[in-house]
């Protein structure tokens, strides 16, 4: 009995369409909630999401992420509020796409997007600078730095709701 | 101590009678009271209402006093209707207080709930957030709602300089006075002020310049927001991602306990660098505080100027070489030399001076020098300084501080403010200069003698206490040549010190803090024998918190004479012309003129960090590593010896100044070079007696300090740091044994006789030092070249403040800015050191001319 049912399952297998795909030749849609490559996003106007806080590079569990502040001024203005990412590296190497910087992210800056096609021939090319992490400027939108009035960009946060 | 019991939580605790309710909870009950404007270090004031507990009084039994106790065997409390602020509250018997009922956690979470109203929580960008008081205690008593609006937040300015120093954030200010309590109590400095009221209510900078303080760094730390930031540290990193490195203060001889905050850095090529110094507790030397010169003066540690490799001259020119190279040039010509002159600076670290002293024995003629060679006596440090356990903190009441030939705010601004706010406690201070210093105004007694002439004023002093009748007879039978002395002060210069003399009598204590400020080195000698023959007489030696500190313009000057250097052979380094001469780590030839005369030294060795006018003099430049780059020893001006630690990486092919040593000693034939600075350590424990103890292990030791600050609780402290790196140790001295003979020796005042002005060289806490001018963002502290003048004398020269002069001293000219003050004696003219690129005189000289230079008159508009 036991060798028929064996057989049974292989002939049910043999018969179903491949759940493989061609890979290259072909490309999987992931999943809406795929976890791939990092994005640092800007606001409609270009101005960059990141007020370089850090808190991303303190929640990655496996230290992917370096950042380093510097100031803004209004003649010279990343993002808005007093403080921007001077430098922002993640080394792809070491992340495991787990999303936790997406999740410390106080002003959704970084996102973990679709592209998982990541590969590299020198450990040094794992590691992604802002230049390319960084999403083009939206249409409508100045690239960064900007001038700016003064005081229209003084908070980093954006503002809050009040309590209902 | 007397004590008292206390109640806290229904547990019972002795604690010291007198003592700030705060303070003891959280050190003898381990009971973290959250504070906002109460700072252990500053008198309560009870603004923010953040401390309030359950408070009351135990039930004592009117005629026996007995307390009255409940049917449990408890005792009997009688509460206060409302809550109290434990900030405000001196512990008294039968004391008690509820800390953890639910009516005190409603209290804490509606106080945080109304600062909050109007504070922006902007905590990721602010450079507080991760060491933020505010912060820490929203995690523990904040709302996660508010029943506030969100729109009624007050919004105020957040980028507002105070001065090039400190921003400040408006918004994100809790009123809590810490930072003006601070300026304007401790220091005595009213810079900050409030503005306004309620919440719109701001700090302000009332002095020009803005922030008119040596202490402005410190308002950041104790500041419990992230509304004061230093331009030094802005953004530069989040405190989570620093490493805490224990260091000392490379420039003042207070022995400062700082900690390195490091991380690595893109911009210095992902080196580990220094992103901030922070002040270190060590109640014994400088609590929580540090000035601003130790703060921001550390950028040399990360120049781009600093040499990476050895240099050998060549054809006249300085061209790089390997090590091997330059040991050999070296040892080949120290085997030929007929004599030798080391001249050691200011913070060549213990085992530098050991190594060095070591090599220097290879050459039978030497001199052991230090640099600046500016004052004298580390020998008589070492028979009267302070006793073991000194501590500025323990002066009371009663007790003496003298200060003498000194302006200590400039030369050891920890000292003047330890020294400031022991005078807020009673401590009577006798000032002794020959003009007005910044801590005139708190000085009990101002006496006042002629330049060159501190010498008989204390001559004068002792001849005041013999004649109100206060010497210690106690401690004459100890004493040899009292009779001489009293002899030769029978005729005093100075008449009217009575009163000082007298408090100086009567004080259980006394520390005098003897200067250079106007003296040649032998007079300043002279100064420190004049100064241990008055603490001998009046019995204020060996003891602690009685005694001698100098005033050294260094960081380890004490150690260099605790090993055997000394400012004389300096002198005699310049005077005779020796065959090889190694400068270790300083710069004589641009900052000293009598130091041109080591351009006739046939071989010249130096170690440096970058390139100075000693470097372009030597035939062989070897670049030595900073203090943050090695470990090692510093012994302070009160013969602490400390412990500083390696912080960050190693620049180019620099060495530690003792490893260098060791090696050209070992080729001339010494022993192999130790493999750490601990090594060299333990043979000076074996070799210098008074350092016999000094072991590293020692040195590290940290026994619990009070306040206990820099825990979890940054509320409490501030973000001052835990030490980790250990207290130090002192190096007993000569009196301090009972068995000892103690002389004391006549001394005569020398004081020169000049005809006219007198260039007058002072020390100022911000120069053009070789390490301190690479921190570009002091420069603006750092004064033109300039000279200070009594306005009559300037009359009779016919110029007037501000105008531009040349003025000629020993041959060398000078263009000098005019500054004009009435409170300089006649004759004097202050010339502050290093603030030009030239050398300057170092002891008091002849001005041979001064004259105006013309300019043309800028055009005024309108
Ligand atoms: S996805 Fe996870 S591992 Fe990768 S960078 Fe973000 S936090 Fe780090
Ligand atoms: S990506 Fe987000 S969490 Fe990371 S530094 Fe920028 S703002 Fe902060
Ligand atoms: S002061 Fe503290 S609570 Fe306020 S924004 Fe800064 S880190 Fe946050
Ligand atoms: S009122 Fe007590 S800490 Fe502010």
């Amino acid at each position: 009995m036991g060798i028929i049912n064996g057989l049974l399952t292989t002939i049910k297998y043999a018969l179903q369409s491949p759940v493989t795909i061609q890979y290259p030749e072909e490309e999987r849609v992931v999943r809406e909630r795929y976890k791939g490559k990092h994005v640092l996003r800007r606001y409609d106007n270009g101005l960059e999401r990141c007020i370089g806080c850090s808190l991303c590079a303190a929640a990655c569990p496996a230290d992917a992420i370096w950042v380093e502040a510097a100031e803004n001024t209004d003649d010279e203005r990343y993002s808005p509020g007093e403080r921007y990412a001077k430098t922002y590296e993640i080394n792809m190497l070491r992340c495991i796409f787990c999303g936790y910087c997406e999740d410390a992210c106080p002003t959704e800056a970084i996102v973990l997007e679709h592209e998982y096609q990541l590969s590299f021939t020198d450990r040094r090319d794992a590691i992604y600078t802002k230049d390319m992490l960084i999403v083009p400027v939206p249409e409508g939108g100045l690239p960064t730095p900007q001038k700016v009035e003064p005081g229209t960009f003084d908070r980093a946060i954006p503002d809050m709701e009040d309590p209902k | 101590m007397s004590e008292v019991t206390i109640y806290i939580d229904g547990q019972e605790y002795r604690v010291p009678a007198n003592t700030n309710l705060v303070d003891v909870a959280k050190f003898y009950a381990d009971n973290d009271i959250p504070v906002f404007c109460y700072h252990p270090k500053m008198a309560p004031v009870g603004m923010c209402r953040m401390c309030l507990v359950k408070m009351g009084s135990v039930e004592k039994n009117r005629e026996t006093g007995e307390v009255v106790t409940d049917e449990n065997g408890n005792p009997k409390i009688r509460w206060f209707p409302k809550l109290q602020t434990a900030c405000t509250q001196t512990v008294y018997d039968g004391l008690a207080i509820i800390t953890n009922s639910e009516e005190v956690q409603v209290a804490r979470d509606d106080i945080i709930e109304f600062i909050l109203t109007s504070h922006p929580l902007d905590c990721p960008i602010c450079d507080k957030g991760g060491e933020c008081p505010l912060q820490n205690l929203t995690m523990r008593h904040g709302p996660g709602q508010s029943v506030f609006y969100y729109e009624d937040k007050m919004h105020l300015d957040k980028h507002v300089p105070l001065g090039e120093l400190i921003y400040l954030d408006r918004e994100r200010c809790i009123q809590c006075a810490r930072c003006t309590r601070f300026c304007d109590e401790l220091v005595g400095d009213d810079v900050l002020a409030f503005h306004e009221r309620g919440r719109r209510l701001q700090i302000v900078t009332i002095s020009d310049p803005p922030f008119d303080t040596k202490f402005s760094g410190n308002t950041t730390d104790i500041c419990p927001v992230g509304a004061l930031t230093t331009a030094d540290f802005r953004f530069g990193a989040r405190p989570w991602e620093l490493k805490e490195v224990p260091s000392l203060d490379p420039y003042g001889p207070e022995g400062a306990n700082i900690s390195l905050s490091t991380r690595l850095d893109r911009d210095a090529g992902g080196r580990i660098v220094i992103k901030r110094v922070m002040p270190r507790q060590n109640e014994y030397v400088n609590e929580i505080w540090i000035s601003d010169k130790t703060r921001f003066g550390h950028h040399h540690t990360r120049s781009d100027e600093r040499l990476t490799k050895p240099l050998i001259r060549q054809n006249g020119q300085l061209a790089e070489a390997s090590w091997e190279e330059a040991y050999q040039v070296i040892t080949d010509r120290l085997r030929a030399a007929k004599s030798l002159g080391v001249i050691a600076g200011p913070n060549q670290s213990n085992e530098d001076l050991w190594e060095l002293k070591q090599l220097a024995s290879h050459v039978e003629n030497h001199h052991l020098g230090v640099f600046p060679a500016t004052m004298s006596g580390g020998d008589i440090v070492n028979t009267v300084g302070v006793g073991v356990g000194t501590n500025f903190l323990d002066l009371k009441k009663g007790d003496v501080i003298v200060v003498v030939a000194s302006d200590l705010e400039e030369e050891a601004p920890i000292w003047y403010l330890r020294t400031k706010v022991a005078r807020d406690r009673g401590v009577k201070l006798v000032l002794l200069n020959a003009r007005p210093t910044k801590l005139s105004k708190y000085a009990k007694y101002n006496l006042t003698y002629a330049y060159g002439d501190a010498v008989s004023a204390i001559n004068s002093l002792i001849s005041a206490v013999i004649g109100a009748g206060k010497i210690n007879d106690e401690i004459l039978s100890r004493v040899d040549g009292y009779d001489e002395l009293a002899k030769s002060v029978k005729k005093p210069a100075y008449t009217n010190f009575t009163e000082a003399a007298e408090a100086i009598g009567d004080a259980q204590n006394m520390i005098v803090l003897a200067g250079s400020e106007g003296l040649t080195l032998a007079q300043q000698r002279e100064l420190m024998q004049a100064c241990a023959n008055l603490l001998i007489v009046t019995g204020h030696v060996g003891r602690p918190n009685n005694g001698l500190i100098p005033v050294w313009h260094g960081a380890n000057i004490q150690g260099a004479y605790d090993l055997g250097f000394t400012a004389e052979a300096t002198e005699a380094i310049y005077q005779e012309s020796l065959d090889v001469v190694l400068v270790a780590g300083c710069n004589p030839v641009g900052e000293v003129v009598e130091a041109e005369a080591l351009q006739n030294a046939n071989f010249v060795v130096v170690t440096s960090l970058f390139e100075t006018e000693t470097t372009a003099i030597a035939d062989v430049v070897l670049p030595r590593q900073s203090f943050a780059e090695r470990d090692g020893t510093f012994t302070s001006g009160e013969r602490r010896v400390q412990r500083f630690y390696t912080a960050q990486g190693v620049i180019g092919e620099s060495l530690p100044d003792w490893r260098i040593f060791a090696e050209i000693h070992y080729r001339l034939g010494g022993p192999k070079p130790k493999l750490s600075a601990g090594a060299v350590m333990a043979e000076i424990n074996k070799a210098v007696p008074s350092y016999a103890e000094m072991r590293y292990k020692k040195l590290a030791e940290m026994p619990r300090q009070f306040p206990d600050v820099g825990g979890e609780d940054l509320y409490y402290g501030g973000t001052a740091y835990q030490n980790r790196g250990g207290i130090g140790q002192q190096t007993p001295t000569v009196a301090e044994d009972p068995e000892a003979r103690l002389s004391v020796r006549p001394v005569e005042a020398m004081t020169p006789k000049f005809d006219g002005l007198v260039v007058i060289p002072t020390t100022l806490l911000y120069d053009r030092g070789v390490l301190f001018r690479r921190s570009t963002l002091m420069h603006q502290r750092i004064p033109a070249p300039h000279i200070v003048i009594n306005p009559e004398d300037a009359e009779a020269q016919g110029i007037t403040d501000g105008d531009t002069v040349a003025i000629v001293v020993e041959g060398h000219r000078y263009e000098v800015q005019v500054k004009i003050d009435k409170t300089l004696p006649r004759g004097a003219v202050l010339m502050p050191r290093r603030l030009s690129n030239r050398p300057d005189p170092s002891v008091p000289t002849v001005l041979e001319s001064i004259e105006k230079i013309v300019q043309p008159v800028p055009v005024t508009e309108g």
